[in-house]
């Protein structure tokens, strides 16, 4: 297949991007020190468990962790895509790559996709190594198949993508550890609104509201338009053993997160596109 | 006052334009880097865009690469706007402080550029040992650029300008860090390319070097156009062009 010639320079940057991280010696001893944890999490996955000695069913428990894992792998994901996208500008600045792409027949909106591309592929394709290990724990211990764990994997990359974006943004704007600490504060504060949200919703969180006289209404609406990352994990997490929990999340979460990674994106390119390059 | 010679019309006619600059204007917060300056380059003509430190010299070429916008006026490279990406399809740069990521070697990012441009891969190996050998740097090319000195540095900062075979050249201070030897070689270098039709603009202050390369310059001093002529109009009488330019700055 022929690509545009538009988007060659994009791919160029892309694999430009991953080459430069891949050499970070940062990046190499995170990738060990992940996979190890995966490794030793193993342990949990044998031996049987049993509750005031009746013994519970194996499968339900495998989930379970499952899902804790996949969420713990994702979230540490999430963290180093914002501490790799951070830096990304700066570096480029300090050793001449901004200039030296910019000074070729290359837009600045072709370097600000390549660069996001190539950070985006490289966290997608690490956090889908991670969440394979586990995948394959399962698979080869216990006899327990669950292709759905990498599906929900890369239903999980639309976060990180989100949070390169965000972080880049901001990182145009105010210095590079405020613009990571800024989006960690918005996944906070999804949290939150979430949590408080859902509690609302249950006849004991109402009688309580009411008691308190508390608005529920605004926890509503900042749980419904601001960024749903916890939103989308769920989303991904609800399809790990469907089969035995029979739930299934809203789909609402991924819609809103793509909705934010295109206004980021716009934002992303209109303000590199005032930049000043050095 | 100081005496302002502008006589480019006598240039520019000889020759189409490869750049051309129309009261072009920029000010950064309250301080005016270029103020109004017009002026063109013809295409082939080795041009010298002179002035003390802090004058305005880097902004222009700054702009002319779409680095920074201009507040007003319009400047264009090789016919096309300078804010469109594909004008810079003739370009080949050579920034000020050149340098080269640490984790890569010399010949790795010059092949960068080759696949930047689009190059396939026979043609950009062929451009890059040819380069390798026209900047001096066999042997070296595959060492990391942390073992570089600035002249090496320099070396293949020329190298990579020159990579895609650009129709204009921008060097600014292309002999920063180069030892006399360097000097010369980029010299010869330079008036080889000028026999192929190459176009220069270039941003130094060995003045000696500006004399016995280049065919025209212009004198920036505050952001102002002080002065845009043939060199051998410029310097008349036994005066050098270090006399000229220390006279028109100077006032």
């Amino acid at each position: 297949m022929k690509v545009p010639k538009v988007f060659t320079p994009v791919i160029r940057i892309a694999q430009f991007t991953i080459a430069d991280e891949i050499r970070q010696r940062s990046f190499i001893v995170m990738f060990v020190i992940c996979s190890l944890f995966i490794f030793m999490v193993r342990g949990c996955y044998q031996g049987d468990y049993r509750l005031d000695g009746q013994e519970i069913e194996a499968a339900k428990i495998i989930i379970m962790l499952s899902r804790i894992t996949f969420h713990v792998i994702a979230g540490g994901m999430m963290f180093l895509a914002g501490l790799l996208a951070m830096r990304i500008f700066r570096r480029d600045r300090d050793d001449g790559t901004q200039s030296f792409i910019l000074s070729k027949p290359i837009s600045r909106r072709q370097y600000v996709s390549g660069k996001v591309l190539g950070l985006w592929t490289l966290l997608t394709v690490f956090m889908f190594v991670l969440h394979g290990i586990v995948f394959l724990i399962t698979s080869v211990r216990l006899n327990i198949v669950m292709p759905e764990y990498l599906w929900s994997s890369a239903w999980c990359s639309i976060n990180l993508f989100f949070i390169i974006v965000a972080v880049l943004t901001l990182s145009l704007m105010m210095p590079d550890v405020a613009a990571l600490l800024c989006v960690v504060g918005i996944g906070i504060i999804g949290v939150v609104s979430n949590a408080f949200s859902a509690v609302s919703r249950t006849p004991i969180g109402q009688a309580i509201l009411q008691h308190s006289q508390s608005d529920v209404s605004m926890w509503q609406v900042i749980d419904y338009a601001w960024p749903q990352i916890a939103g989308v994990q769920r989303f991904a997490v609800s399809f790990i053993g469907a089969n035995e929990f029979g739930v299934h999340a809203s789909v609402y979460p991924v819609i809103n997160i793509l909705a934010y990674c295109i206004l980021s994106g716009v934002l992303l390119f209109r303000r590199f596109g005032k930049e000043e390059i050095i | 006052m100081h005496n302002i010679l502008l006589t480019e019309k006598s240039v520019s006619n000889i020759l189409p334009a490869m750049i051309e600059l129309k009261s072009v204007t920029k000010k950064f917060g309250s301080l005016v880097a270029v103020d109004n300056v017009s002026f063109s380059v013809g295409t082939g003509e080795y041009f010298a865009l002179l002035g003390p430190n802090g004058a305005g010299k880097t902004t222009v070429v700054r702009m002319l690469l779409d680095f920074t916008r201009p507040t007003s006026g319009s400047l264009s490279v090789d016919g096309l706007p300078a804010e469109r990406a594909r004008c810079r399809a003739a370009v080949g740069y050579l920034p000020e402080n050149h340098r080269i990521p640490t984790n890569l070697s010399g010949w790795q990012y010059l092949q960068r550029c080759a696949k930047l441009i689009g190059l396939k891969h026979d043609e950009a190996e062929d451009q890059c040992m040819r380069i390798v050998e026209l900047i001096g740097m066999q042997g070296r090319e595959h060492s990391k650029s942390g073992t570089y000195s600035k002249g090496m540095m320099q070396r293949f900062g020329l190298g990579v300008a020159l990579i895609g075979r650009p129709k204009l050249l921008i060097l600014d201070e292309p002999a920063s860090g180069l030892d006399p030897i360097g000097i010369r070689e980029t010299r010869q270098l330079l008036e080889s390319l000028k026999n192929q039709g190459m176009t220069l603009i270039l941003n130094s202050h060995l003045l000696s070097e500006v004399e016995k390369i280049c065919d025209s310059a212009a004198i920036i001093n505050h952001g102002k156009l002080m002065v845009r002529d043939k060199i051998s109009s410029l310097v008349k009488d036994g005066d050098s062009l270090e006399d000229v330019f220390v006279r028109l700055v100077k006032g």
